[in-house]
């Protein structure tokens, strides 16, 4: 079976560490990417079954992330992931399939990414 | 005999600046001592217009059994003497005197002891003042001589009386004036209203001698700590008398009295005089001044010259005062509240950059927290810990997640979600609740009632915020009672400025909250828990407010908290609607 993949877009470095050491335990193959712009090149030269998408990120914030990535490919699955559920009240983030407040307790994330890949 | 000398004593006395008293008994004695009478007296008009016996010679015998005694003008000797305003006299020949009307104990013995008498009027052209009586027991008669002198003394005397009455009666507008003015200094200083009004009940009281004297205000417009400003004290039986007194000079709007109040139950109580004076203004009556007086005084009040004349000039006098007063009182309220609003904004502003600057600080807390956590658990699961270290790394995880849970709560406190309006049965939200809540076993010991009003209209709301409301209120009370009490929750429907709201109470048996902190608890991150957070209210207030409504508080310490949840309410909308 093939290895599903994830692309992992945070601007913080550790976290980009923990959520891919986590995730990689799961038995997915993790890309990474440390902001918008980054993401959006490497979703150009490369399939990826979800995307990870930190909010608050410089320069291009995770909402404009997710905007561009649906304007090219509307198939493609976006978990939105921010350390606060204040933006799930952004009308913008509701293109997401999932919105997941970061916590060390990465069961929700886990679980959230499941139930949108439905397996 | 000579009188010449004998009536230029008494003009040099008369024309001395002796006090009026002393003139009057000087010259009685000269009179008594040349003149060789025993008894010489004077009677004096009293403000009703009876005789009494005022004054009297050293060597006076009568005057101790005369002085009880007071007769109208016209009756007995006395009185007639005053009426025809010309002089009796009487020998020992003559039947015996009689001096006033009635039979005077006493007198009877001692009358037959003295020979002649002479009656005469103390009057100037116009007026009658008194009534000069003298009596010997050496003399067979009077003669012409003597009853010549004894008249141009008794014009004298007139004379001083005359002075004395005016004397009184000046003195009298002079306490007027003086109780006027400073009435007036208190009226246009700068104390505070109810030591302006407290004052006014003090002097007026003083003036008058009063037992108490008591201010009323009458007034709905204003808000006034307490309507009525007593000096004295108004004994316990007498209160429902005074107001029943103010009510009628209320309605009547003109001044009232009763002569038969009294302090106690008991005849033995002397009956006592209650005055009520509306305080009129320019276009309503204000309220109403009474004062309660002995009886003695009552003479006074009754006729329309004396006291009461001044009561009402004092009613009158405040009343213009009492309105600038009142509208200071007006402008000052105004202040306050208009302080009281300011304050309130400062204090939202307050909140809101303390707020901003929380949530700024939160976000670059929370993912370095996510990392510690994160990587803890890591190493958790992967490195081979002992028993010690695995508690450890147990401990940071536990306080990661708290540290989390703090700072999610912070940002919803912070960050105000839009409201989902729906229309909600408050009666099955709160069964919802209570079955969750209640299911848990740390609940068993719970006992909880239920008072639902059966037709409680929908509120609109926004049902996940106010589930959140009664759950925190809920759990504060079960934190309170320990695990072992009694909740009871009530839906009632009332109306606040004529528009429909429902009420929701939740009241625990959890010993209440201690009055010290009561001012803070719905302050943010205020809390007497050990694992507190201190959001619960803080949240609860700031939601129920987006709805409208409000949150009170009615705490019985030692006993419990009663906290009400008021939302506005669709009117008549019924559960079918
Ligand atoms: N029913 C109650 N009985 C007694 N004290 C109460 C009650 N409700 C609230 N309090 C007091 O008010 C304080 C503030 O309550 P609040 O719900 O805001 O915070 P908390 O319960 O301490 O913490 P949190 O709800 O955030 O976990 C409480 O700590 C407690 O002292
Ligand atoms: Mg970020
Ligand atoms: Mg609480």
């Amino acid at each position: 079976m093939e290895q599903i993949r994830i692309l992992l877009v945070d601007d913080e470095e550790h976290i980009r560490l923990l959520f891919k050491e986590e995730l990689e335990e799961e038995g997915y193959s993790i890309g990474l990417a440390s902001n918008g712009f980054e993401a959006l090149e490497m979703l150009k030269v490369g399939e990826f079954d979800l995307v990870v998408l930190d909010i608050k990120m410089p320069g291009m914030d995770g909402i404009q992330t997710l905007n561009e990535i649906k304007k090219v490919n509307k198939e493609q699955r976006v978990i939105l992931c921010s350390a606060y559920g204040e933006f799930k009240q952004d009308f913008s983030s509701w293109v997401s399939d999932a919105y997941v407040v970061k916590s060390a307790d990465m069961r929700e994330l886990k679980d959230t990414i499941k139930n949108v890949l439905g397996v | 005999m000579n009188f010449a000398n004998t009536l230029g004593k008494v003009i040099d006395i008369s024309h001395s600046n002796l006090e009026i008293a002393s003139r009057i008994n000087a010259i009685l004695n000269i009179v008594s001592g040349d003149l060789l009478f025993e008894e010489v007296l004077v009677y004096t008009l009293d403000k009703d217009r009876r005789l009494s016996c005022r004054f009297m010679n050293r060597s006076s015998r009568l005057f101790d059994l005369l002085n009880d005694y007071r007769s109208h003008v016209g009756e007995g000797v006395v009185g007639t003497v005053a009426q025809k305003r010309s002089p009796l006299f009487f020998t020992s020949r003559d039947v015996p005197p009689r001096l006033g009307c009635l039979f005077y104990a006493g007198l009877d013995d001692v009358l037959p002891r003295y020979r002649v008498f002479a009656f005469l009027p103390l009057a100037d052209d116009s007026f009658l003042y008194g009534v000069l009586l003298a009596g010997s027991s050496s003399k067979e008669a009077i003669s012409s001589d003597e009853k010549v002198v004894l008249s141009i003394l008794s014009r004298e005397l007139g004379g001083i009386l005359r002075t004395y009455d005016l004397l009184l009666s000046s003195k009298k507008q002079i306490t007027e004036l003086a109780t006027l003015s400073e009435l007036g200094r208190i009226l246009t200083s700068t104390m505070e209203p109810h030591a302006i009004l407290e004052n006014i009940a003090l002097i007026t009281a003083k003036t008058l001698n009063a037992w108490f004297a008591t201010i009323k205000l009458d007034l709905a417009f204003i808000r006034f700590d307490g309507q009525r400003f007593t000096s004295g004290t108004i004994a316990s039986p007498m209160e429902g008398q005074v107001l029943d007194l103010e009510n009628e000079a209320l309605r009547l709007g003109q001044p009232v009295f009763r002569t038969d109040a009294r302090i106690g139950e008991g005849s033995s109580a002397p009956p006592l005089f209650l005055f009520a004076v509306p305080i009129v203004a320019k276009d309503r009556i204000l309220g109403t001044i009474t004062l309660c007086l002995k009886q003695e005084e009552q003479r006074d009040i009754a006729d329309d010259q004396g006291d009461r004349y001044l009561v009402n000039m004092i009613a009158n006098y405040i009343s213009s005062g009492l309105e600038n007063v009142l509208l200071t009182i007006k402008l000052r309220d105004a202040l306050r509240e208009l302080g009281d609003a300011q304050r309130r904004l400062i204090e939202n502003e307050k909140m809101r950059s303390l707020g901003e600057m929380m949530a700024n600080i939160a976000h670059e807390i929370k993912n370095p927290l996510v990392v510690i956590g994160g990587f803890t658990k890591r190493l958790a699961k992967t490195a081979r810990l002992d028993e010690n270290e695995g508690r450890y790394v147990d401990i940071i995880t536990k306080e990661v997640a708290r540290l989390e849970s703090i700072l999610n709560e912070i940002l919803n406190y912070v960050k105000e979600a839009p409201l989902l309006f729906e229309l909600c049965d408050i009666n099955n939200l709160l069964d919802e609740i209570l079955y969750l809540l209640a299911s848990d076993k740390t609940w068993a010991h719970i006992k909880i009632t239920k008072e639902y009003d059966a037709h409680l209209p929908f509120a609109l709301c926004d049902v996940q915020q106010i589930k959140q409301v009664f759950i925190n209120i809920l759990m504060n009370s079960f934190e309170a009672m320990r695990g072992k009490g009694t909740i009871t929750v009530g839906t009632e429907q009332t109306t606040s400025e004529e528009k429909p709201f429902l009420a929701v109470s939740i009241k625990d048996s959890g010993g209440g909250i201690s009055p010290a902190v009561m001012d803070n608890i719905f302050n943010p991150f205020f809390t007497t828990k050990e694992k507190g957070i201190g959001l619960g209210l803080a949240i609860s207030n700031k939601i129920v407010t987006h709805h409208g409504g409000d949150i009170e508080v009615k705490n019985k310490p030692g006993e419990g908290a009663l906290f009400v949840v008021y939302l506005p309410s669709q009117s008549r909308t019924t559960k079918e609607g």
